[in-house]
């Protein structure tokens, strides 16, 4: 059916209401984004670009001269596609530009929430999300192509996140279960030849919003739990006799605001293990508005960590990282706000703003709400929920 | 020490039962009463389009509830209780245009078995001035009648900005002539299905406040504030709805029959600002003998929330503070009603309503309506038969000073409900 012309709209609204109808409060009102500083090593955009545009984009992973990419479905993009989520796999050329060259279509999946390759580039594991058959899925990389179903582990509520480790020279999952009783599930893939998912353990984590996501390095989990903040366990690496099956807290802190969403632990290249970055993902609208800083916590002490720095960004918020640490930058997709590249040399305390070397929105404004990056060959992979895949030059 | 809700309680009851000793003189002026009514409204809705594109109709009972006023020491002491069997009736839901709530999308979510169960003690200390202490679980003290008390069978879009209801709440109020000043505290956290108990827990983590003005009989308008912390998530992770409703309500005879009109306008602000919601809506019935033609127009923003497999449903629990968009509904109503019987004993109303209305996004965000519903414009019937048994003088959520004299129980808003 055609939308009502405008001015027969305002007619009906305004049946012998015009007295009242000066009542009506405000509108919602977008922040204003703040304006750009001009960088002097700027981003530049080398590919990619709206290659995704039946469905909004969601999580990606660069490997073996292939990018991975998740879709996100929780609402439709273009009618007919919703419950069915994609995995779409991105061939890089010989410059670096993503090629799509497959698109795996999850009929019982409604978003790839997370996705990631194994240290060894064989198997491609992800989590899903909002539909009949969310879990961990695992797929054959055989043909780093066209990636073949190898196993699954269902869960009812579904996964937000799974991140991948070795410990003890054993390939796990880590991922965040959703509510109504969130936990961190760690799951046993050292069985995948035999297409079978071991559930290693489930440890609860509070209901304030739960779990989204999960960082882990030298044997040690952080776990970032909304507004309980990020948990800090020994799974192997620790002095608290920890384990995968058995995760020992070693400490927790809430950053300013909460709404604790993603982490990395850099690893200096002095190597120093000083710092957690921590994302906070605060309210917006998906696709224009977005809000919540990024956190910096000295975690020297493991046991005590303590909120020492952030960044925030007028106007938009950040989501997922990836930190160059040979270089000392961080990377932080921003939503609206793009790519922001942080310098993080150093000893870092108070205000950030100084630190920012570059931003970058490459789908313009209007069409950018960046969900996660991922550097691989000296470029900066950047997927766009609205924009698809990006191959973005990182400041010189 | 923050004090617990089993405290709140326990100092509540202990005011009840203060305010019922005093004075004994007052005892003997009325015998204790105890009113009963039920109403069930079987309807038949049919809505176009539904999401995904098509039309939808469906039969339900809706609004089956059964209620409960009882009254002591010279109606000082009174209890309310509605029973909803709505959780049972349409556990799925009502169909609707634009309604919303508790995780419902385009469909009415079913109310909580015990809507309404509230003790009140209410004191006379003259000079025209009545105190009255209420507890139990209900309404807030804040914003217009619950939709069920007004003519229209389909809800508004606007029942979460225009009410607080389902809380435990513990609300203090004084009237002074047409002054009626009241203050509550509550529970912020909404139910999640029909059978969810408040989160005792997290008691007193809101409040509200309404000013009401009624100047004559069956007239009265009141402003009201609120802090309602995330009523979305029942742990209190979610955001802070900062909520004001304006609204004004007229009940008298007109043309030889009985005039109602009602104007309200509601703001809901979330996050300090980040997302601010807000309603206009005005409606009217004119009713003489047995005919009642009515009429309700809304313009009342709604967020857009991410959907399960079920394009009807949003996630819960919520884990995330996002939404993907506000939409704008402008939606028109008339309808007819036909009472057999009486209001005040049994009677039957067979109902007729056409809604139209036209959706439009604003401020940003990925929801489509022209993608997720096949257009802007929708279109829906309803037919309904209101079945009510002594429904004449239930007006839901109103407690103690705010409640009409007790000389005038039996007769009170005579035109709702029938």
């Amino acid at each position: 059916m055609q939308a009502r012309p405008a001015a027969e709209r305002k007619r009906i609204g305004a049946l012998g209401l015009a007295a009242l109808l000066a009542l009506a409060g405000c509108q919602s009102s977008p922040t204003d984004q703040g304006p750009a500083p001009v960088p002097s090593r700027p981003f530049t955009v080398l590919g990619g670009g709206n290659n995704v545009p039946a469905r909004y984009s969601s999580d990606l992973w660069v490997q073996g001269g292939y990018a991975y990419t998740g879709t996100w479905n929780w609402i439709e993009r273009t009618a007919g596609v919703a419950s069915r989520a994609a995995l779409n796999v991105f061939q890089l050329s010989a410059g670096g530009a993503p090629v799509l060259v497959d698109s795996l279509i999850m009929p019982n999946i409604t978003t790839v929430s997370d996705v990631e390759v194994s240290p060894d580039g064989k198997w491609l594991v992800f989590s899903a999300e909002g539909n009949t058959e969310d879990g961990l899925y695992v797929y054959d990389l055989a043909n780093p192509a066209h990636p073949v179903f190898r196993a699954r582990y269902l869960v009812d509520t579904g996964l937000h996140t799974a991140s991948l480790a070795t410990l003890g020279g054993v390939l796990y999952a880590f991922a965040a279960k959703n509510p109504s009783a969130p936990a961190l599930m760690v799951f046993d893939l050292s069985q995948l030849d035999s297409g079978t998912i071991l559930l290693t353990t489930i440890l609860p984590v509070a209901p304030n919003y739960g779990l989204h996501d999960t960082f882990i390095r030298d044997g040690i989990a952080f776990l970032f739990a909304w507004n309980s903040g990020a948990l800090i366990y020994d799974v192997g690496g620790g002095s608290l006799g920890g384990s995968p099956a058995s995760p020992q807290l070693v400490g927790s802190v809430v950053t300013a605001g909460g709404e604790v969403h993603n982490g990395w632990w850099y690893h200096a290249p002095d190597g120093s293990k000083r710092y957690l970055f921590i994302g906070q993902e605060g309210p917006g609208s998906v696709g224009s508005s977005s809000s919540g800083d990024i956190h910096v916590v000295d975690v020297s002490n493991l046991s005590a960590p303590i909120e020492v720095a952030s960044y925030h960004q007028a106007g938009a918020g950040t989501h997922n990282f990836w930190v160059d640490e040979s270089r000392q930058i961080l990377y932080a997709a921003y939503y609206n706000g793009g790519v922001v590249a942080l310098d993080i040399s150093g000893t870092l305390s108070g205000d950030l703003a100084s630190r920012e070397i570059a931003r970058i929105q490459p789908g313009g404004p209007g069409n950018t709400y960046m969900w996660g990056v991922h550097l691989y060959s000296g470029s900066l992979y950047a997927l766009d929920m609205l924009s698809g895949l990006w191959q973005l030059g990182v400041p010189k | 020490m923050r004090p617990t809700g089993r405290r709140y309680a326990v100092a509540a009851l202990s005011v009840l039962s203060a305010l019922t000793v005093l004075p004994a003189r007052l005892r003997a002026q009325s015998a204790p009463f105890l009113h009963v009514a039920a109403l069930a409204i079987p309807t038949y809705t049919g809505v176009d389009p539904v999401p995904g594109g098509a039309t939808l109709d469906e039969l339900r009972v809706t609004q089956a509830m059964l209620m409960l006023h009882a009254g002591a020491f010279t109606n000082r002491l009174r209890l309310l209780g509605t029973f909803n069997a709505e959780g049972w009736t349409m556990p799925a839901g009502e169909l609707g245009i634009g309604v919303w709530g508790e995780g419902f999308y385009d469909r009415r979510h079913p109310h909580t078995y015990v809507t309404e169960l509230m003790l009140t003690g209410d004191q006379p200390v003259g000079g025209d001035v009545r105190l009255s202490l209420s507890a139990g679980k209900g309404f807030a003290p804040y914003g217009s009648d619950d939709p069920m008390n007004r003519p229209t069978v389909i809800f508004p879009v606007n029942h979460h900005w225009g009410q607080i209801m389902e809380r435990a709440v513990l609300i203090g109020g004084v009237t002074w002539k047409v002054l009626t000043l009241e203050a509550g505290i509550f529970n912020g956290d909404e139910p999640e299905y029909p059978s969810q108990w408040p989160n005792m827990d997290r008691f007193g983590d809101s409040w509200s406040a309404r000013l009401t003005v009624r100047p004559m009989a069956g007239l009265e308008f009141q402003g009201s504030r609120a802090m309602v912390k995330s009523p979305e998530n029942r742990a209190g992770a979610g955001l802070e709805n900062d909520k004001w409703s304006v609204s004004g309500r007229a009940d008298r005879p007109l043309w030889g029959g009985q005039g109602y009109l009602f104007g309200e306008w509601a703001r809901n602000s979330e996050a300090s600002g980040t997302f601010v919601f807000r309603s206009f809506l005005f409606e009217g019935a004119w009713s003489r003998g047995r005919h009642r033609p009515y009429y309700r127009y809304e313009n009342t923003d709604r967020p857009e929330e991410t959907r399960t497999a079920d394009p009807f449903h949003a996630p819960r629990p919520v884990f995330e503070n996002s939404i993907v968009g506000t939409t704008r509904w402008s939606i028109n109503i008339l309808g007819y009603g036909y009472q057999f019987g009486r209001a005040d004993r049994f009677s039957v109303q067979p109902m007729l309503e056409v809604s139209n209305a036209f959706v439009e996004t604003v401020n940003g965000g990925i929801f489509n309506p022209q993608v997720f519903y096949g257009g802007q414009v929708f279109w829906s019937l309803t037919a309904a038969v209101r079945i009510g048994w002594n429904m004449s003088g239930h007006r839901m959520g109103r407690y103690g000073v705010l409640a009409d004299p007790p000389a005038t129980q039996p007769a009170m808003d005579h035109h709702h409900m029938q």
